[in-house]
């Protein structure tokens, strides 16, 4: 050690708000070329949304070292990562087994802090994603969204334990300040976590994010999956993520995690909301990019159905999840059964509520019933999104709001159907209930 | 290795301007550390939430952490610190090292890079034991300090795993019903070393050039090196100013926290400590220097010594035991190899 106390040669630095950067202390050009690819074409496979979620993350080359903890239904993520990396002789990408969710989450923040430019990501569940939340909750303000953070939806509270996919983990932490994105689908998985790093790295909003699916539903259930080479992944990806402008413990002269005054807290926190504003617009811009390229479906606040030309729907139906696929396999039917118009919109972007968007697209139904898929104390998480995007407009449309599909249960044709009937009594004028509870066909 | 005077002379990363107390321990074991870490290695830190953390890192305050005044030129010199939460330090730390390490792996950094994470004992031993004992296990190669003044102390005093018992804390309070701390400490040496740490000691700066000398071969450890740090804290143990030095010496000497070095494969001794009780000063004097333990002591007017208060001597007695047990499972662990 005495020898290297010989001054080496100066290194070109600049300042920022956050300290000095040191932009030649890392070059990442040999981690690039050290990536081996996946997929020198694009292929059709078959897979579970774990191991879609899994080739994503194995695709970039950004990504090369993946800490975990296996959690039900989120664990095939880790251990497919795992195997591959084990099958990689000589290669350089590196797993980190951890003793805890709670150590992973401290882990992703000690190791996006050092790097910035590289992208750390886990998957997670349930209580796994509780455990964690004391450090969630320091990463969403951390700026570092250099973090990709996989939620595989399970219901948490463990009395009674439940494995099956219900999103009341990820709706539990909404305020932890990460963005999160659900998917439904194998192919929306594969292609949500590819984007996921655009859109936390972007330099106006550096935010981690939080893509999420369904456990057992999405994560455990084989479809078919366009995969792309990673080459074009690169390429993509590249367009997007710049070198971050502010330093990292390796390339900084800089300090993370200060304690402030309370007078100083505000403008760290008005910081944290701007920076999560700025997903509005550039989240269109990244998933416009992606089907120019790709030819599929990029990111987007929401997926819809069924409205008329003028945006106009009788009884539209608002949730998440692959149960909406029940929903739109019977929509049709059930709209020319009952002479109504129905219409349905699958949200994608939780955490910011895209307001502005979804208030435009449901400001003409007439009655818009929410389907909520996780516990909460009062009319549902979604229903007060909603209801708060709704407020400002002259003759809202009337809320209707249902509990469904909880504990990851299946919400069957039968099931919707009484649903619908249910919102259809909202059109009818009746009086109907705060909130009413569904399973089965069944209102319970 | 180098010289104690060259060393002297390095610039610390651990800068004026903190809040910490005068005569606080902590102060001066980081001047310490930062001095031997400015060894041409660029510097991380990471540090839990605790005394050190609030009182250095205060933002509108001043940050007391960096490598001098100088040009920014020397990349050696820059200097960069993470605060998480409590437990968070170790896992921090390792996760900084195996970031340089893939990056050098790849060929992506060139410049040596050290990473020297700390906790208060509060934050090691009770919240954050899952942190520090598996960070260790997997022998991340780090060094580690834990700064034990056996107490929450920047929360107001608590109780800790590592608080010396009888003593008085505020949520272990000195009633009719209880005499202070009713619990033997956690036994973190020998923790540190079962988990698999390449090198444990437990040495405060009273013990100036043991204590440099030890954290330069920490630096030099191929897994994880862990420092016990002795942290006589002036407002938790309640003593009279400028007896820091004095009480962590007194402290080491009577066998409550004996300086003790060891490493994997090589052994260890425990040093200025002797295994026989007549040979040390008595526990007395030491407790009779804090008013943590003024229940249990009080100074005799004749010979000027500190003696068990009446009523008191049975548990001045289980404390004696509890000392002499420390002192003889040191020399014991000192065997291991």
């Amino acid at each position: 050690m005495k020898d290297s106390i010989t001054p080496a040669a100066p290194m070109a630095h600049h300042a920022t708000p956050s300290g000095e950067i040191y932009p030649d202390a890392v070059n990442l050009e040999p981690v690039r070329a050290a990536h081996r690819a996946l997929h020198e074409t694009r292929e059709t496979i078959t897979a579970d949304g774990n191991t879609a979620a899994a080739i994503a993350t194995l695709q970039m080359w950004r990504c090369v070292l993946f800490a975990g903890f296996p959690i039900t239904p989120s664990t095939k993520w880790i251990e497919t990562v795992a195997a591959h990396v084990a099958q990689q002789v000589g290669g350089k990408k590196r797993v980190k087994l951890m003793e805890a969710e709670h150590a992973v989450a401290d882990y992703l923040v000690g190791s996006a802090a050092a790097c910035r430019d590289l992208i750390f990501p886990t998957a997670t569940s349930s209580v796994g994603l509780d455990h964690m939340t004391e450090t969630t909750r320091s990463l969403g303000a951390s700026g570092l969204g250099n973090v990709l953070l996989i939620d595989v939806y399970r219901a948490t509270a463990n009395f009674p334990l439940c494995i099956e996919g219900d999103p009341s983990d990820t709706l539990a932490h909404r305020d932890d300040g990460f963005i999160q994105i659900a998917c439904r689908g194998k192919q929306q998985i594969y292609d949500t976590v590819l984007q996921s790093p655009c859109l936390g790295m972007n330099h106006e909003i550096m935010t981690p994010v939080m893509p999420g699916y369904y456990g057992i539903k999405d994560s455990h259930r084989n479809a078919r999956l366009t995969v792309e080479p990673d080459r074009e992944i690169h390429e993509f990806q590249d367009r997007w993520i710049k070198p971050c402008p502010f330093p990292g413990l390796i390339n900084g002269d800089t300090a993370f995690g200060n304690c402030v005054t309370s007078r100083h807290f505000q403008g760290f926190k008005i910081s944290q909301k701007q920076r999560m504003d700025r997903v509005l617009d550039v989240l269109p811009q990244i998933g416009a990019d992606f089907e120019r390229q790709f030819g599929r479906p990029g990111l987007a606040f929401f997926d819809s159905t069924g409205f008329a030309s003028d945006g106009s729907a009788d009884l539209t139906v608002l949730t998440l999840g692959p149960d909406f696929g029940t929903f739109e396999f019977i929509r049709e039917g059930y709209a020319k059964k009952t002479g109504l118009k129905v219409a349905g919109v699958a949200m994608r972007l939780l955490t910011p509520f895209p307001r502005e968007a979804v208030r435009k697209r449901l400001e003409r139904s007439k009655v818009v019933m929410v389907v909520n898929q996780a516990h909460h104390q009062g009319r549902g998480h979604l229903t007060l999104d909603v209801a708060d995007a709704l407020a400002d407009v002259t003759n809202p449309p009337r809320i209707v709001s249902v509990f469904a599909g909880l504990g990851g249960a299946d919400v069957s044709e039968a099931t919707w159907e009484q649903m619908l009937d249910h919102g259809r009594g909202a059109l009818e004028g009746r009086a109907l209930p705060p909130w009413a509870f569904f399973h089965e066909g069944k209102a319970l | 290795m180098s010289g104690y005077k060259e060393i002297a002379l390095r610039e610390s990363c651990f800068r004026p301007g903190s809040t910490l107390c005068p005569g606080c321990m902590e102060s001066i074991a980081l001047q310490n550390v930062g001095r031997v870490s400015d060894n041409g290695a660029k510097t991380i830190f990471t540090i839990g939430t605790s005394c050190a953390e609030v009182s250095s890192l205060a933002f509108p305050n001043v940050v007391a952490w960096g490598r001098g005044d100088g040009s920014p030129d020397d990349y050696a010199k820059s200097f960069a610190i993470i605060h998480n939460v409590f437990e968070s330090s170790p896992t921090l730390a390792e996760a900084a090292r195996d970031v340089s390490d893939i990056l050098a792996d790849h060929g992506a950094i060139e410049r040596p890079i050290q990473v020297i994470g700390a906790s208060g004992d509060g934050g090691a031993f009770a919240i954050g034991l899952r942190s520090l004992l598996h960070t260790i296990n997997r022998q991340s190669r780090i060094t580690f300090l834990v700064l034990v003044n056996e107490i929450f102390a920047n929360t107001g005093f608590q109780y800790s795993p590592a608080t010396t018992p009888f003593a008085e804390t505020s949520t272990t309070p000195v009633g009719d019903a209880q005499m202070g701390n009713p619990r033997i400490p956690l036994d973190y040496i020998h923790l540190a070393i079962a988990a698999g740490a390449g090198m444990v000691a437990q040495v405060s700066p009273a013990y100036g050039k043991l204590f440099v000398k030890t954290i330069e071969r920490a630096l030099e450890c191929k897994s994880t090196a862990i420092i016990f740090v002795p942290a006589p804290c002036i407002s938790g143990w309640k003593f009279e100013d400028g007896e820091t030095v004095h009480l962590a010496e007194l402290g080491a000497q009577c066998g409550v926290y004996p300086a003790f070095i060891w490493e994997r494969g090589k052994g260890g001794s425990v040093k200025d400590c002797s295994e026989a009780t007549a040979e040390r000063p008595p526990v007395e004097e030491f407790l009779g220097l804090q008013r943590r333990f003024h229940h249990l002591v009080q100074k005799d007017p004749q010979s000027g010594k500190y003696v068990a208060r009446a009523g008191r001597e049975a548990d001045v007695e289980r404390l004696k035991e509890w000392t002499q047990s420390n002192v003889e499972r040191l020399y014991r662990l000192a065997t291991l190899q």
